[in-house]
């Protein structure tokens, strides 16, 4: 929103806050000044100047002319507009202006420039150099002057209303400065209904206020009007729509102008529309509405959709003699949904979503009256203000004592003439008795943002200036904060993680839904975003391994061999419950150039780090695994994740192994800690034993088998070394033996190894 | 008759011993001469032919022979094995410049490592570190937040919804309202995560970012305590004494709400590109908690109070390491993460 510093100071008595420093005053005590920038400061230079003599330069479309320009004597001005001609009234803007030099043009000397609307900030319009009906040259252009625009972030106004217009932001800056706020002249005479209204729902429209006009000419606005307008970022039109604009640039209060000739009936009623009901609007476009929509209607149908935008065949326009003034109140919620559905915001939605004040719509229609009477001589008033009026529910006295208030902040010494001063300077009643306050709100802070005696403290505290507060620190208790262990756990386990060689990744919690389809996860089980804005977000990851797929990939391309690991969450759809969220390890081991074995049993010897005593079962492997090269990690009988190579068609240009757990049942099944175990006081024994096999034994197989043979004095089965020769395949262990209470006889341990020699001979051979 | 027998073998085994140029040279000459069957044992059998007096003044002689011969074969011994030795060592020559073999140390992500560095200053200071699901319930995110719907404060955070009727949460906030229920007053509290927002990716926007969600709820907690926590906390962050100013910031789940501005640290406050010649940097949205959110979180407003922020994670790592990409965070490059 971008306020005139020109506009705000007419509404303050003797305001003496330079422009420079308003948009800093503004951003500590209100709302965030995004920007502070001089409009029309060459108003003070440019003159009216009168063309002398306007001759066409050969071959160009260019013309020279002679101007006099007064104060600066008379000028010879090269200009290419095809208005520029011998006895007209422009504008002259001298070097040093606009961008304008002393230049030659075609071999004609030019010194300064004659401009157009446009180029001096004051319209759109530049079809030609701009026309003065009357006036000096060396005159000023009347109603131009220069100007400081203060932008203010829209986002930081959310709350406040009052802060749309000019109006509500002078009493904010007059607060500030200290400064009285001019009062607003607001009469308006009394007189017959000039139109008959109908609210249909009063929740949705609470006041609608209109005033009819005869005898209008519609022109361009005066100078002034549209040099303000269009420094604020409004369009001038015409001299009708311009007040209605320059209205609620002032007041934050949106209005409406209907050539009354082309309304239908007597009678103006505001309802919902009817399912499909179409209306014709302003901006050329045709909406078609449903009953979540609130239009202005006439006897032939929607004339407007309501606080959003007018109807287009009862729009001002050259013909137009009479007129009827909308000045009105909307639901906001309703509004900003109407608006979101047809995606339609405009500078009226913008404001009612906002709750505006239902008591501004008379006054913006009162000043209104007097606005058009300049802009428009001859308009009269038909009859007078029709006003259907449903009064909001009043917010109630905010009672809070001093104490209280000096507690919020932490400033003990507030005392309570500073706080009446305050809460009085931005128009709040007072009331106050040995420091307990009764606080009414005024109508434009009551519609939503202020009702608890909390909103008083923010009011009390900017504008006594946050940085007037001494910092305290807080006494509080000193207890031990009460940790939960999977934060300790997880960042032990990023830390050992990095140790072993592993580089952390971050990963998005999107996956699309070519990537889940590529390593077969069914679609159905994702949650899916109903309303993605780029392609790739359109699911909910099940599992890490699609995005670490990726990384594979690209990381390929500039490494040899690499290790890379993420701890994220898995997104599990539970029906309309919130889904489950379970923390994951996935940790990659790439080789480019190696038969990909090595990658696999790095992440054994990682996977019994990161979780001492796992054990690993080969199982099927899941279409996207390597079919001979995949396993199961299991710890204390359960499943907590997989160790497998990616099959070989889906990693480019190597082989790259993954070892993917189940963070949540890791922790669960993670081994309490429990007493120590006495160190052993006798000697063991030892002994080897070869076991030829099968070419695709399991070693882990073979072991168990030795363990579950080997008896109770077994402290130890050790696997050595496997051997493939003429013979075939062989595995050696070692088997150690030791009993608690003594040494072992030799005779014991032969007898050991004999039985188990047997059972071995039986089952292996 | 066998004295000068004796000094003629000694002068002339001496000279061999002085003459040999290897070690086993030496060790032959050792055991010719005085070896068990040696020329001074042979020397030695001859003596029982003597007197006793002859036998003494010869005896003399003889020991007297083995111990110039024994010492001076020592002698060279010793040089010969510190010549191998040092032959050996010089064989021995590495290259130590040559690379390490096995993998080296991997990196943290830098939003781990910021991570863990301020959730250990706030369970220093009495915190407890909280966390709450990515995906939210439209309650949680928004509603319990003072946000109904409707407000035009959601419009400022442009939400991903999902298939199951809940959305991904705009914020961390909502771990505010999952710690008051769990937590009870008086608490302090901190939620650092991953939050999401509807957005096109560019170099300076994300979807996909990270916030800490920080606050404590006590008897009489103020404004001013807000700002003496934040100036500490932040001079913590940035490892130098910082200056703070608040000003009016409007979020609807505080009231008052301020936006919080640390003094330009490349300028020093005189203005400076970074700062946008301003002298400050907005950093973070704070206030106090509103009575609303309190109630909704089943604390008393009446009785307890409470500030609340959220710290931009991102945003402090991209300010830390000058990074210039927001993409490259959450890009999987090990080009770029390995750096840290
Ligand atoms: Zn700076």
């Amino acid at each position: 929103m971008k306020f005139s510093y020109n506009w705000l100071a007419e509404h303050i008595d003797g305001l003496t806050v330079p422009p420079a420093e308003i948009g800093k005053l503004i951003t500590m005590k209100t709302a965030e000044c995004e920007g502070v920038e001089a409009h029309g400061a060459h108003f003070d230079h440019v003159v009216i100047a009168k063309v002398l003599t306007a001759e066409p330069i050969p071959g160009t479309h260019l013309s020279v002319a002679s101007v006099d320009t007064g104060r600066y004597g008379v000028k010879q001005v090269v200009c290419g507009a095809p208005n520029c001609r011998a006895g007209m009234l422009t504008a002259y803007v001298p070097p040093g202006q606009l961008g304008v030099t002393t230049a030659k043009l075609r071999g004609v000397d030019s010194e300064g420039m004659l401009a157009s609307a446009k180029e001096l900030g004051i319209s759109a319009e530049d079809e030609g150099i701009i026309e003065f009906a009357d006036g000096e040259p060396g005159a000023a252009i009347a109603g131009c002057t220069a100007d400081t625009i203060v932008e203010i972030d829209n986002k930081s106004l959310t709350h406040r209303p009052d802060l749309w217009g000019h109006h509500g932001m002078a009493r904010e800056v007059a607060a500030i400065a200290g400064r009285p706020l001019k009062p607003l002249g607001v009469e308006l005479p009394a007189g017959d209904p000039a139109v008959e209204i109908e609210i249909r729902d009063a929740k949705l429209c609470p006041r609608f206020s209109a005033l009819r006009f005869e005898n209008v000419t519609v022109q361009a606005s005066p100078l002034w009007l549209q040099q303000r307008l269009e420094s604020v970022g409004l369009n001038p039109i015409n001299n009708i729509v311009d007040v209605t604009n320059y209205l609620m640039a002032e007041l934050a209060q949106p209005m409406h102008a209907y050539d009354a000739a082309k309304l239908q009936g007597g009678k103006i009623i505001v309802r919902v529309a009817e399912d499909g009901e179409q209306c014709p609007a302003l901006n050329g476009q045709t909406y078609t509405l449903d009953s979540s929509h609130l239009v202005i209607a006439d006897a032939g149908g929607p004339v407007g959709i309501a606080g959003v935008i007018g109807g287009g065949p009862s729009a001002i326009s050259e013909s137009t003699t009479t007129i009827l003034l909308e000045a009105a109140n909307f639901h906001a919620a309703s509004i900003r949904k109407t608006s979101t559905k047809l995606k339609l915001r405009t500078d009226a939605s913008m404001r009612f979503e906002k709750s505006q004040d239902p008591v501004n719509t008379v006054r913006a229609l009162a000043r209104a009256k007097g606005l058009l009477e300049q802009v428009s001589p001859g308009i009269r008033l038909v009859g007078g203000l029709a006003d259907l009026y449903y009064p909001l529910p009043e917010v109630a006295p905010i009672s809070f004592d001093l104490t209280w208030m000096r507690r919020k902040l932490g400033k003990p010494d507030l005392t309570a003439a500073e706080v009446t001063g305050i809460l009085k300077s931005i128009a709040f009643g007072v009331t106050e008795v040995d420091g307990q306050f009764t606080v009414t709100v005024p109508s434009w802070r009551a519609t939503k943002d202020v009702s608890l005696k909390d909103d008083l403290v923010e009011e009390v505290g900017r504008m006594i200036g946050y940085g007037n507060l001494t910092p305290v620190p807080p006494l509080v208790p000193s207890v031990v904060p009460p940790l939960p262990p999977e934060r300790a756990y997880l960042r032990g386990l990023r830390q050992l993680l990095t140790a072993q060689g592993y580089t952390e990744v971050y990963n998005y919690s999107f996956v699309n839904e070519v990537q889940a389809a590529e390593l077969g996860l069914p679609i159905e089980d994702h949650v899916r975003v109903v309303n993605p804005i780029a392609q790739g977000q359109e699911l909910l990851r099940t599992s890490l391994l699609p995005n670490i797929k990726r990384n594979i990939n690209d990381n390929a391309k500039e490494y040899e061999s690499f290790r890379l690991f993420e701890i994220g969450k898995e997104i599990h759809a539970r029906g309309r419950e919130l889904p489950e969220e379970i923390p994951h390890l996935a940790a990659v081991s790439f080789e480019k150039h190696r038969d990909g074995v090595a990658n696999l049993f790095e992440l054994k010897r990682l996977a019994g780090t990161v979780v001492p005593g796992c054990t690993v079962e080969p199982v099927e492997a899941r279409p996207f695994e390597h079919p001979f090269r995949s396993a199961q990690v299991i710890l204390r009988n359960e499943a907590i994740g997989r160790l497998f190579e990616f099959h070989p068609s889906l990693v480019e240009t190597g082989r790259a192994a993954v070892l993917d757990l189940d963070l949540t049942k890791v922790q669960a099944l993670r081994p309490a800690a429990g007493k120590y175990k006495p160190l052993r006081r006798f000697p063991t024994s030892a002994f080897d034993l070869t076991v030829p096999t099968a070419e695709r034994e399991l070693a882990g197989t073979v072991l168990g088998f030795i363990r579950e043979h080997s008896g109770p004095l077994t402290l130890d089965v050790r696997y050595l070394y496997d051997y493939t020769g003429d013979k075939g395949r062989s595995m050696t262990f070692r088997i150690t033996l030791g009993a608690a209470d003594r040494t072992l006889t030799g005779d014991e341990v032969t007898a050991i190894r004999s039985q188990l020699l047997a059972a071995v001979a039986a089952k292996y051979q | 008759m066998i004295e000068t027998q004796l000094s003629e073998l000694a002068a002339a085994t001496e000279a061999r011993i002085a003459a040999v140029t290897t070690a086993d040279e030496l060790e032959a000459i050792r055991v010719e001469v005085l070896g068990r069957k040696g020329k001074l044992a042979e020397v030695s059998k001859d003596m029982g032919k003597l007197s006793p007096e002859q036998r003494g003044v010869v005896g003399k002689l003889l020991n007297a022979a083995k111990q110039t011969l024994e010492n001076a074969l020592t002698a060279r011994k010793t040089g010969f094995d510190e010549a191998a030795l040092a032959a050996r060592l010089e064989r021995e020559w590495v290259d130590l410049t040559a690379p390490a073999a096995g993998a080296g140390l991997g990196s943290l992500h830098p939003l781990t490592q910021i991570q863990a560095e301020i959730e250990d200053l706030f369970v220093s200071l009495g915190f407890t570190v909280l966390d709450g699901p990515e995906v939210e319930t439209e309650f949680n995110n928004f509603d319990a937040l003072n946000i109904p719907p409707d407000h035009p404060a959601r419009d400022m955070q442009d939400t991903f919804w999902l298939s199951n009727g809940h959305l991904l949460r705009t914020h961390t906030s909502p771990v505010q309202v999952r710690g008051m229920k769990k937590l009870g007053p008086p608490l302090r509290m901190i939620a650092p995560g991953r939050v999401f927002r509807n957005e096109e990716v560019d170099a300076s926007h994300e979807h996909t970012f990270y916030q800490l969600e920080g606050m404590m709820v006590d008897k009489d907690v103020s404004v001013a305590h807000l700002i003496y926590f934040m100036k500490t906390l932040l001079s913590a962050i940035f490892k130098r004494d910082v200056t703070v100013r608040l000003r009016p910031g409007y979020f609807p789940f505080v009231e008052p709400g301020f936006e919080l501005d640390i003094q330009c640290l490349i300028c020093g406050g005189t203005g400076c590109p970074v700062c946008k010649q301003s002298g400050w940097v907005e950093l973070l949205p704070c206030g106090l908690v509103h009575p609303n959110v309190l109630r909704l979180g089943g604390i008393d407003p009446e009785v307890y109070s409470g500030f609340a922020f959220g710290l931009g994670m991102t945003r402090l790592v991209m300010m830390r390491y000058a990074i210039d990409d927001i993409r490259q965070l959450q890009g999987g490059d090990l080009r770029f993460l390995t750096q840290f």
